[in-house]
């Protein structure tokens, strides 16, 4: 395997291979209208949570979709649990929880009905099991699906995806069109559930989320896997919009000095700054100031990768 | 939309939830057919024995008689034949199996409901037989819903008809529109659309039918008549002739073959995209 198993960030190195939850082996699928992914390898260990980020379109929902068996493979071979997807299909998916990105639900069903139809078809976690997720998120269960809003409705497919606590979490950018208040739920759900040791495959298009939960993140576009890496190396790496405003400021150019800092930019009364790694640095440099105004963005996924690729480092 | 007093449906697979799915649909059905009925049942005193009927429809070309499966229209059978069995009440019966079989598996897909279905540990060719045996028994309910009406309701008016004539028509009925169902439900399974099942069911039912029937009065058609589901299941004459095996068992092959085909092409599918 191309990638190998690497621990998990701040916890101590897997010493055996107690094999691997998710495995793609040069996996192949292309949609004759374009789009799909390429020669895709990756390996998440048991216990694991690993973040898959990439740009809309850049072939997450088609691996995942690829995983459950929803879409086969044109080449290459996936297993789950050491089984493969498509031969052991059912065994897979009792020890699966899956959130579609495009979740779609039975919507004249109340959530009551479909969750409990969902026991059955499983062969039956106990409702009291449900129960706790449904009051952690707070889900009103007797209203057809139909009249909840976005969030509900997610929630609703968070609950189905976590009920009967699977081994593996099969998330598809989970936190989309969540308040921040359910999506720091859906973050701790997420933890937790490492915390018991089940291992997380979770999709984002947002880097600051991935890197909040995962270990490790694996960045897809253009349907390749081009970069695998820990969180802790990513965050390193990663860059940070800042715009100051000075009350009494130094020149533009003093600013330029200090490290992590690319571009420096004056705009109007405010200065502009891009910077890679950590704040501190600049943070430190800055309160020696009076500042009007401070506000740090996070670029979006695109200006991550450009950073990367632009500060010259060697991807995978 | 609240609805707190409803009791929460209990759905414990897929064949219960494809069944609660399409309730009210199927009581609208079977409903629509108990009302056909009665009203052919309400008219039939006023044409029983009634001399100028049958002078009027025996002054009719005997092609267009037999195309419309007019023959002794003043008898019970004949009546039943001419007005409920010939055509009405099993295309009504397609129409409905057609509709719901189109929508059964290719609905999923089309709604995306599919991804969190198939994420429960249930095998594609199980959620296929599932939704199969709820079109199967859904259809006779309906078809079930016209056997009995007819069968008080010819009582009430004196409709003189054999018991087992008339469940042979009704059963036959069932199964040919259980035939162009699972067609239907076949090409939805097979293709994940649910316009194109309904296209295709409703031309196999038509083209069908237009053969079944012309073969009546084109001679040369007549030898293409068993390729026809109709031919097997009214062309046959079960008012007159009863449960006749060897048609109907035709008409279960067809189903058996073309469910094994859906439950073959979809295991073998990209599904929902």
């Amino acid at each position: 395997m191309v990638l190998g198993v690497t621990s998990p960030a701040g916890t101590k190195p897997l010493t055996a291979r107690p094999g691997s939850a998710v495995a793609l082996d040069r996996v192949t699928k292309q949609y004759r209208g374009g789009g799909g992914i390429e020669e895709v390898s990756l390996e998440v260990a048991a216990g694991e949570v690993f973040g898959f980020l990439g740009p809309n379109g850049a072939g997450k929902t088609t691996t995942i979709r690829l995983l459950l068996d929803l879409i086969r493979p044109d080449t290459g071979h996936i297993s789950l649990f050491g089984l493969d997807v498509r031969r052991d299909s059912v065994a897979i998916r009792r020890r699966v929880g899956y959130l579609p990105g495009d979740l779609a639900l039975y919507d004249h069903l109340t959530a009551r009905e479909l969750l409990t139809h969902f026991c059955h078809l499983r062969g039956g976690p106990p409702w009291e099991s449900v129960q706790v997720l449904v009051d952690r998120f707070d889900l009103d269960l007797d209203r057809p699906i139909r009249a909840l809003s976005k969030g509900n409705r997610q929630k609703v497919g968070l609950v189905q995806a976590l009920m009967g606590q699977p081994e593996l979490l099969i998330l598809d950018e989970p936190t989309s069109g969540l308040d921040p208040l359910v999506q720091q739920q859906v973050h701790a759900a997420i933890t937790e559930a490492a915390e018991e040791g089940r291992t997380v495959f979770l999709s984002s298009h947002v880097l600051s989320e991935v890197g909040r939960v995962a270990h490790r993140v694996g960045l897809i576009r253009q349907g390749r896997v081009i970069a695998v890496k820990r969180v802790d190396e990513l965050r390193d790496r990663s860059l940070h919009l800042v715009d100051v405003q000075f009350v009494d400021g130094p020149e533009p150019a003093a600013l330029a000095t200090i490290p992590g800092v690319g571009t420096v930019q004056q705009r109007g009364d405010a200065v502009h700054l891009e910077v890679t790694g950590s704040l501190d640095p600049l943070v430190r440099q800055l309160s020696r100031y009076r500042l009007r105004d401070l506000s740090v963005r996070e670029p979006d996924l695109e200006e991550s990768f450009l950073n990367l690729y632009e500060a010259g480092h060697a991807l995978t | 939309m609240r609805s707190p007093d409803r009791r929460p449906a209990e759905l414990h697979s897929v064949f219960e939830r494809s069944f609660h799915e399409e309730r009210r649909a199927l009581l609208g059905w079977a409903a629509g057919l108990v009302a056909l009925a009665v009203t052919m049942l309400a008219m039939y005193p006023t044409i029983r024995g009634n001399q100028q009927f049958s002078q009027l429809f025996e002054s009719y070309p005997k092609a267009f008689r037999s195309m419309f499966g007019i023959s002794d229209y003043t008898s019970g059978p004949g009546y039943l034949r001419a007005e409920v069995f010939s055509l009405t009440a099993p295309l009504l019966l397609s129409i409905f199996a057609i509709l719901w079989g189109s929508d059964l598996v290719a609905g999923e897909e089309q709604r995306m409901t599919i991804d969190v279905l198939m994420a429960n540990p249930i095998s594609r060719s199980r959620v296929v037989l599932e939704k199969c045996a709820a079109l199967v028994i859904g259809t006779a309910i309906a078809a079930g819903s016209l056997w009995l009406a007819l069968l008080v309701g010819a009582r009430a008016v004196h409709l003189d008809v054999g018991v087992a004539e008339l469940s042979a028509a009704a059963f036959a009925s069932w199964l040919v529109a259980t035939v162009f169902g699972t067609i239907a439900m076949a090409i939805g399974a097979a293709t994940g659309r649910r316009g194109v099942a309904r296209g295709i069911g409703a031309l196999v039912a038509v083209t069908a039918y237009l053969l079944s029937s012309l073969a009546e009065i084109v001679r040369w058609l007549q030898h293409l008549r068993p390729i026809s589901p109709w031919y097997h299941a009214i062309g046959v004459d079960p008012l007159a002739n009863g449960f006749q095996p060897v048609h109907l068992l035709v008409l279960g092959g067809i189903v058996i073959v073309t469910v094994l085909l859906a439950v073959v092409s979809f295991d073998r599918r990209d599904l929902g995209t």
